[in-house]
């Protein structure tokens, strides 16, 4: 399909300078990640890497990162799971109720965090499921599923759903409709959704000091711990890598599409 | 169709059972607080007329949460735009530009901007050097600093729907209409904007939402003199316990955000929104 | 000193406890250094400290932990996630109180301590003459001291400032920095507006919220002592009024070009308290009682800078720790000292107020 309203020169160089914006704050976190102080700030006398160092050698850091990469990745695939389908369910069901519903699953993001958590606490007492992985996995999993609803639903906005009829009427079943003709479409919707439901539960703060003590101590509760003291510059080193792997999958891939296409 | 409809609603239940077990049933146990404690009774919403304090809050939350929000969604038009009309090389790398600053966990970009926006910070150091500016310009410690870092946080918020959704807006549409003899201007005016603005608002509401629930951000670029509600909330029921106000007020605000949704219904059809057609 | 004989009539309670989980990386410390333990029927039952995290988790842990766990053979675990009103409202109210021995203060007490929530202290087995006079109340006991101070950057302000000064923006331009919460800041507030400090309470708060509107627009507010540091070793403020544990670290940090003095200052306790329906029950305060010892005081004050609250313990000061000492006879004459009582009737609305104020 072809795009003709090509923006022009100007429009191009203001959406770029947008994303210099987003990533003025990246850039700065370099060299406050290499400061020679032990708290956060610009190095004064010269750089040193004992921030990098103490990252890669403290179990209780290495710990947290771990613990934090679990429970985003699993409670982010049940979001993803069960929100792609309540999405799907909805856009399908285009009436009344489903609006309702979508409108429902958007409630959680609306509530202050603290609100919820002091509730989740209680329900969590009763079912044993304090200071345990099932316990943060389950809460961030329902926290993530609003993102997954939203992105998702914005992609099916665009989709036909007379492919979806077709397909159905040309005998696939559902599942195979499902998955090889609505996902390809609102694939970016999903991933998207993926993101913000995984990012939300690596930030995610309130909630795991409440229901949380001594077994879960996820990356936040690391990085507020001794908040008191100082702003210790670990914090920046690990924002730091996770920025540098980003960057080198993306070269990567990037090479590797020129290799597929050249 | 029956059964197409039982297959949709059986897609819905996981997520429905998910989020009604374990959300709404332990959050309607605390919202009940804010008609039990400290006694039975609405005597804590009428606090919402009385309490000067409260509606200060809420008015400087909204203020700066609307202000962001447009903010945002101009930014984030512009972003998508160009996105949507990219080669492939350059969406991902602009893609990177928007992702790459989630990695930064909310405490680390507060730091990260006030190294940038203080007096002797690097971009006033930077404009002093070019000779653009006599003195600092006071972009911290104030509204200024605390809107630059919520749209800056909400920024890949509203990039990645609105790009969702103006991918999907049909090209021969707007070819069409060229082809008829509009102008790009009139072109972009009249077709490719409407057909766009549903996905806007839903970028707008998500944003805005998302931000009236901020408050470390706020309370570290405003130099803890800028208290949104949802600080607000927070210090009701972690330091003074008057858990009846903290839970009225998150009830106002759960039953605003609901309000304007309804109301946004009437204004774009939210259906066409999210796609039912 | 132990209460071994009361262990059978907690036995019920352990029924309701919830289950402690196992502890990972540095917070081990306190338990391999203890190396007692015997089967679990003869051994007290394990007391859970909560604090606010950080380096005092290694230093409550030497100063207090250890001894403890020689003295009595039993357990003591410190749990670091810091132990906000809110969650000790809510872990009492679902009646699944996991902490013991809870480092508060009076924010808490005044708080808690009216609503119910809190076990007064047992002054059979707390020792009221090991706690300096006048902090030892219902709720709570104190178990170190701290003040809050005034600090300057001497690079901007040349001659020591007076509490007076820190309202003179014209005599020493530049911002202010305050706690982004009442307590304390009323009384300095007061002091510098000319209340003698022995005359503070009860406060005429619209008479200290006056003074502090008057500078408001050059003033900035920390709610983490890390904050407080930032703002003052950067630059961001000339002046700012914050704990003396933060003003010592700057002063180190900075190689004394930021530095403080008590002149001014006002003393406060923190306060040990304990949660309604705490696991360990009584073993909390012989907890308590054990951590009453000057040794572990005086070791608390040499790895945080928090003062002794056993009067006994000055003695064991070495002298070049009275300077950051605020219960040192010398820093005590030039401060104010803070009256739990007060709190306990107005903090809330008072605080309220305060932000309130700050935020117009």
């Amino acid at each position: 399909m072809e795009r003709m309203l090509q923006p022009g020169r100007s429009v191009r160089t203001l959406g770029w300078s947008v994303i210099c914006f987003l990533l003025l704050p990246v850039l700065v976190i370099f060299p406050i990640s290499v400061t020679d102080r032990r708290f956060l700030s610009m190095p004064q006398h010269g750089i040193s890497f004992e921030h990098y160092a103490n990252l890669f050698t403290s179990p209780d850091w290495l710990g947290s990162i771990g613990q934090s990469l679990v429970i985003g990745i699993v409670s982010s695939a049940i979001a993803v799971t069960a929100g792609t389908l309540c999405a799907i369910g909805c856009w399908r069901l285009s009436s009344r109720a489903g609006e309702i519903v979508r409108g429902l699953m958007l409630v959680p993001i609306v509530v202050p965090t603290i609100v919820y958590a002091i509730g989740i606490y209680r329900f969590w007492v009763d079912l044993r499921l304090l200071d345990t992985y099932t316990g943060v996995i389950l809460v961030h999993a329902v926290t993530g599923v609003p993102y997954v609803v939203i992105t998702v639903s914005t992609a099916l906005a665009g989709f036909d759903q007379r492919l979806e009829q077709a397909a159905r009427n040309l005998g696939a079943s559902m599942p195979q409709t499902l998955w090889r003709v609505v996902l390809p479409s609102i694939l970016p919707g999903v991933v998207s959704g993926a993101i913000f439901a995984f990012i939300q539960s690596w930030d995610e703060l309130v909630i795991v000091l409440f229901i949380a003590s001594r077994a879960i101590f996820t990356l936040p509760r690391r990085i507020w711990d001794g908040i008191n003291e100082h702003l210790d510059p670990t914090m920046a080193a690990v924002a730091a890598i996770l920025i540098l792997l980003s960057a080198l999958l993306l070269v990567v891939d990037l090479s590797i599409r020129r290799k597929r296409e050249g | 169709m029956i059964s197409d409809r039982r297959t949709s609603w059986l897609m819905i239940a996981p997520a429905l059972a998910l989020v009604t077990v374990l959300f709404f049933a332990p959050l309607l146990r605390v919202l009940v607080i804010s008609v039990t404690e400290p006694s039975f009774g609405l005597g804590n919403y009428a606090l919402l007329l009385t309490s000067a304090s409260i509606q200060r809050t809420l008015l400087t939350t909204l203020r700066i949460c609307v202000f962001t929000t447009a903010i945002t969604l101009v930014l984030a038009y512009l972003v998508a735009y160009v996105l949507t009309h990219a080669r492939p090389a350059a969406q991902r790398l602009m893609l990177l530009g928007v992702l790459l600053p989630l990695w930064m966990s909310v405490l680390v970009r507060a730091f990260a901007w006030v190294t940038l926006l203080r007096r002797e910070g690097l971009i006033n150091k930077a404009l002093e050097a070019l000779g653009l500016i006599d003195h600092p310009l006071s972009l911290m410690w104030n509204e200024t600093g605390v809107t630059i870092g919520m749209v800056h946080y909400m920024l890949p918020l509203g990039i990645l729907p609105l790009w969702s959704a103006m991918r999907a807006i049909d090209g021969r549409v707007v070819a069409a209409a060229r082809g008829l003899g509009a102008g790009p201007a009139q072109a972009f005016l009249r077709i490719f904007l409407p057909l766009s603005l549903p996905g806007v608002i839903g970028a707008g509401l998500l944003v805005f939402i998302f931000s009236l629930g901020f408050f470390i951000t706020p309370a570290i670029l405003g130099g803890g003199k800028i208290i949104m509600v949802a600080e607000y909330i927070d210090g009701q029921i972690q330091e003074t316990l008057r858990w009846g106000v903290g839970t009225m007020v998150a009830s106002t605000l759960i039953a605003t955000i609901f309000l304007l949704m309804v109301v946004l219904g009437r204004i774009v059809d939210l259906r066409t929104l999210f796609g039912a057609k | 000193m132990s209460r071994l004989q009361t262990f059978a009539e907690d036995q019920a309670e352990i029924l309701a406890a919830s289950r402690r989980t196992l502890l990972k990386g540095g917070l081990a410390l306190g338990a391999a250094a203890a190396g007692f333990g015997g089967p679990a029927q003869a051994a007290p039952k394990e007391v859970v400290l909560a604090n606010f995290g950080g380096d005092a988790v290694k230093a409550m842990t030497e100063a207090f932990v250890v001894p403890y766990e020689k003295a009595t053979g039993g357990k003591m675990v410190i749990d670091g996630s810091g132990p906000s009103n809110g969650k000790m409202k809510t872990m009492v109210l679902a009646k699944n109180v996991t902490w013991d021995v809870v480092d508060s203060g009076l924010g808490g007490t005044g708080e808690l301590g009216p609503a119910g929530l809190l076990e007064e202290i047992d002054y059979s087995v707390v020792d009221k003459a090991k706690v300096t006079p006048g902090f030892a109340y219902k709720y709570g006991v104190c178990n170190y001291m701290f003040s809050t101070v005034q600090a300057w950057d001497t690079s901007k302000v040349k001659e020591k400032p007076t509490l007076a000064d820190f309202f003179d923006t014209g005599k020493y331009p530049g911002k202010r920095l305050m706690r982004k919460d009442s307590q304390a800041m009323l009384e300095l507030a007061l002091m510098a507006d000319g209340v003698p400090a022995d005359k503070l309470y009860p406060l005429d708060v619209p008479r200290a919220m006056k003074k502090v509107a008057a500078i408001k627009k050059d003033l900035l507010f920390w709610s983490t002592g890390a904050e407080s540091q930032t703002m003052l070793r950067e630059g961001e403020v000339v002046m700012g009024w914050l704990w003396h544990t933060r003003a010592v670290l700057l002063q180190k940090d900075t190689n004394k070009k930021v530095t403080f003095s008590f002149d001014g200052g006002l003393l406060q306790p923190g306060l040990w308290v304990v949660p309604k329906g705490n696991p360990a029950g009584k073993q909390a305060m012989t907890a308590i009682a054990s951590m009453q010892a000057p040794e572990g005081q005086v070791k608390l004050l040499a790895a945080m800078g928090n003062g002794p609250a056993n009067p006994a313990a000055a003695s064991l000061v070495p002298s070049e720790l009275n300077a950051i000492n605020p219960g040192a006879a010398e820093n005590v004459k030039v401060q104010a000292k803070i009256d739990a009582d007060w709190y306990e009737k107005n903090y809330a609305k008072v605080r309220q107020g305060f932000l309130d104020m700050i935020a117009s």
